[in-house]
């Protein structure tokens, strides 16, 4: 569709879509100013059921391969599991991979859910990132009944390019890694950007008798891990840095917990954060480089079209696209004018209500980027939303 | 059946909660025959009620075995020829050798249909009774599909006896007799009765979901269909020839979840309308599916992913089962939901206790689901949580029991 016709419908009417998972739901949108890349997404694709022998259900994290080491080819799609075959939260312990070119799905990986080096044990998170180098890093935030009440404090486990656990790291500034990670590799050196959701959440039983809900903490934060790679070895942290805290969080028991999620680094250095309770983003400047907390950062952006606001991609014109939690919509913002562009629903799946709600979290570019990767929580399967 | 059921049963019969296929539900009370070259409970018009049950063998004597197949087949014909007596000259110092407990009913179309799973050939590596080199091919392990929830208390089993029934009681009744023969041979290992709604005979009577429900895709009376799908042939062994596979799995179904989704959802996750059980965007229920209809931003009229849709045949390369379910409904129990909101609720144990018969499962079941397990808009209500495959050999002439040439060629 041309720019021209863009602004046209800019003046008149909400932008359409058409869409989706299960139904057809027309696409919400505030007033267009210029084209953005969820303009050029028309349809939904399945791609692969995410789940395994084992059970492990509930997809989280999506990662596209940068490079072939090991078992993995370039542009291979990792996708890992939050929950275990009781459909428990916070036990999932399987990393699958799907070729694109065969259309194979297979384990990757799988660890121990009783991980001792592991606070709490295993349950995988949307934090995963795969480094030139081979190596995987995941996050986890385990529980041993599917709610916070036996949350742990997780940890993040390193993979070898065959899938081999060869690492554990945790510590003081470890507590829930949750959300996508954003990374600065450079071969022998890497920088990783991981939102930490668990300080402090309680029980999701803990009620705050004002609000009704689960009561509200405030300690989620922002950490930076400067790692060292040694030719042939795993990384070491060499470098633990706060730099942002203070994010919103609180247990919930249909979405586990609440907190920091998405993160997006942009050539500025600006490392934009998506918080899903207080319902929108964040920008924190100097984010490689600063050496205190920024604590929010500026707001860019909330409510609107954000709907708990999950995992967060940036486009090469420097717009976030953000997947919202709450419904099966993707959203996409210019985070330079502050403006939400448009809502392009990716899961319209009547099953929850409002439709797709739980169903989104990762979400990864496609090779060519043109395409999105996400996974769909209600059917166990990673999708694609192309042109 | 008509020429023109029979054309319609080919474009949808192979879904696996069946809506929209032809019923059989009928009110027979007459005798079934337990001698015949099928074992009864196949082919037989699916009765009112059943009660399934699965054994694991303990014995390791070959002729325990064969003992308590002989009592089996015994018992079988007795009470299979007419409905249950007191004994009259009953000695009243034993232990009566009949609880009684079905005396007054009639046998209400009594089938009895008995199978040996693949771990009666062999398990855990050890050839008990000298068979493993019997084992057909088809009596494959079956694999463990997507979204499958399987608990061991519900999987497997290494005999297999099913009693179905125009009366609960009975077939309650005809399973715990049967039970008591196995003891100190065999022990039970998971049972599941299951039940059909007495819906008008030749009238299409509906699930607990609300929809049109069938229990015969493939008619039963179709000698050619049925040795084309479901008897095996000549390319089985000989105690299996005239016999066939039979795959079970109890499937729970989120009815209550299911209850709370709009009449237009639901419909499309069917592919069929709820009321007259037509095809979307059709209006009677026999109508073929017509899945290359769109609408006119050229979206598929049916859903590409709907129950229908993906389980019909032309999706399918024609694949064909026999399928003979019951619904099931076992009270209430805990669930952790397997979709968003992941909740952790005590709801209805109930659902589908899916069954179906085929030649070969690796071209039936097995190749059926593969697909479904990964995209059928109903998975989304359903969980698979118990699976077994069992070979149901051929039946028994006079004077002989259920598997006899399986252990005496």
């Amino acid at each position: 569709m041309s720019k021209t016709a863009n602004r046209s419908i800019a003046r008149t009417s909400p932008k359409s879509f058409w869409i989706a998972l299960f139904g057809l739901l027309t696409a919400t949108g505030p007033v267009i100013a210029e084209e953005g890349f969820l303009e050029t997404i028309t349809r939904n694709q399945f791609l692969a059921p995410t789940t395994l022998d084992n059970g492990d259900g509930n997809p989280y994290a999506v990662l596209v391969a940068p490079v072939s080491v090991g078992d993995i080819e370039k542009d291979d799609v990792l996708v890992d599991n939050f929950n275990n075959i009781s459909n428990l939260q916070g036990t999932g312990t399987t990393i699958i991979r799907y070729r694109p070119g065969t259309k194979e799905t297979k384990q990757f990986a799988k660890v121990s859910q009783q991980l001792k080096e592991c606070p709490g044990g295993v349950g995988l998170t949307t934090a995963m990132t795969m480094l030139k180098t081979g190596w995987i890093i995941v996050g986890s935030l385990p529980s041993k009944d599917g709610t916070t009440r036996t949350k742990g404090d997780g940890c993040l486990l390193v993979f070898d390019a065959k899938g081999n656990h060869v690492a554990t790291w945790a510590g003081p500034n470890i507590n829930g890694p949750w959300g996508n990670m954003a990374t600065i590799d450079k071969g022998d050196k890497a920088t990783l950007f991981i939102s930490m959701a668990g300080f402090g959440v309680p029980s999701f039983d803990v009620i705050d008798p004002q609000t009704g809900y689960p009561v509200i903490v405030n300690k989620a934060t922002v950490l930076r891990l400067e790692l060292n790679i040694p030719n042939g070895k795993p990384p070491v942290i060499e470098k633990e840095t706060v730099i942002a805290s203070g994010f919103s969080q609180r247990a919930d028991i249909s979405n586990f917990l609440f907190g920091p999620t998405g993160l997006a680094l942009a050539p500025d250095d600006t490392l934009y954060v998506t918080d899903g309770l207080d319902n929108e983003i964040t920008a924190i400047e100097h984010a490689s480089t600063r050496t205190d907390s920024a604590g929010k950062g500026r707001l860019i952006t909330k409510d609107g079209l954000l709907a708990w606001p999950l995992a967060m991609l940036r486009t090469e014109a420097g717009h976030l696209i953000v997947a919202n939690g709450k419904n099966g919509q993707f959203v996409e913002v210019d985070p330079k004018e502050g403006k939400q562009l448009y809502g392009y629903w990716a899961n319209a799946n009547q099953a929850q209500s409002p439709p797709g709600n739980g169903n989104l979290f990762g979400i990864a570019w496609g090779p060519d980027r043109k395409s999105i990767y996400f996974v769909a929580d209600d059917i166990n399967a990673l999708w694609t939303a192309t042109p | 059946m008509e020429q023109k059921n029979m054309n319609w049963m080919k474009t949808i019969g192979s879904a696996i909660l069946g809506f929209g296929l032809i019923t059989s539900v009928f009110a027979s009370t007459g005798p079934e025959p337990f001698y015949g070259v099928h074992q009864s409970g196949i082919s037989t018009p699916a009765q009112l009620n059943t009660y399934f049950i699965a054994f694991d063998v303990t014995t390791t004597k070959k002729e325990d075995l064969v003992k308590l197949l002989k009592d089996w087949s015994d018992a079988a014909v007795d009470m299979m020829a007419q409905p249950e007596q007191f004994d009259k000259n009953a000695d009243p110092t034993k232990i009566p050798r009949k609880s009684g407990a079905s005396v007054g009913l009639s046998n209400a179309a009594l089938s009895i249909t008995f199978g040996f799973g693949a771990t009666l050939f062999e398990k855990d590596g050890v050839d008990r009774f000298g068979l493993a080199k019997k084992r057909p091919e088809a009596l494959v392990n079956v694999p463990v599909f997507t979204g499958d929830q399987l608990v061991p208390e519900r999987t497997g089993g290494d005999l297999s006896l099913q009693a179905s029934a125009n009366d609960p009681q009975v077939v309650e009744y005809v399973v715990r007799r049967l039970a008591k023969l196995a003891n100190g041979v065999a022990v039970m290992k998971w049972a599941q009765p299951g039940f059909n709604g007495a819906f008008k005979a030749g009238e299409t009577g509906r699930n607990q979901m609300g929809f049109k429900d069938g229990t015969l895709n493939i008619p039963t009376k179709d000698v050619k269909l049925m040795d084309k799908h479901i008897w095996v042939g000549n390319e089985g062994p000989s105690w299996m020839q005239g016999g066939s596979y039979m795959v079970i799995r109890p499937i729970r179904i989120s009815l209550d979840h299911w209850d709370d989704m709009n009449l237009a959802f639901q419909e499309e996750t069917v592919g069929r309308h709820k009321s007259s059980g037509a095809p979307i965007g059709k209006q009677k229920e026999m109508e073929e599916l017509g899945l290359k209809r769109t609408d006119a931003k050229g979206k598929p009229v049916i859903n590409e992913y709907s129950h229908s849709a993906i389980s019909s045949p032309e999706n399918n390369e024609g694949t064909q089962i026999l399928r003979r379910a019951f619904a099931y409904d076992n009270g209430i129990t805990k669930v952790n939901e397997r979709w968003p909101p992941w909740r952790q609720l005590t709801t209805f144990d109930a659902g589908l206790l899916f069954m179906c018969y085929q030649k070969d499962p690796r071209t039936g079941f097995i190749k059926l689901f593969s697909k479904m397990a990964q995209i059928d808009m109903l998975n989304q209500f359903t969980t698979h949580t118990g699976s077994a495959l069992f070979a149901v050999p051929h039946g028994a002439t006079k004077g002989h029991y259920i598997g006899q040439d399986l252990f005496e060629d």
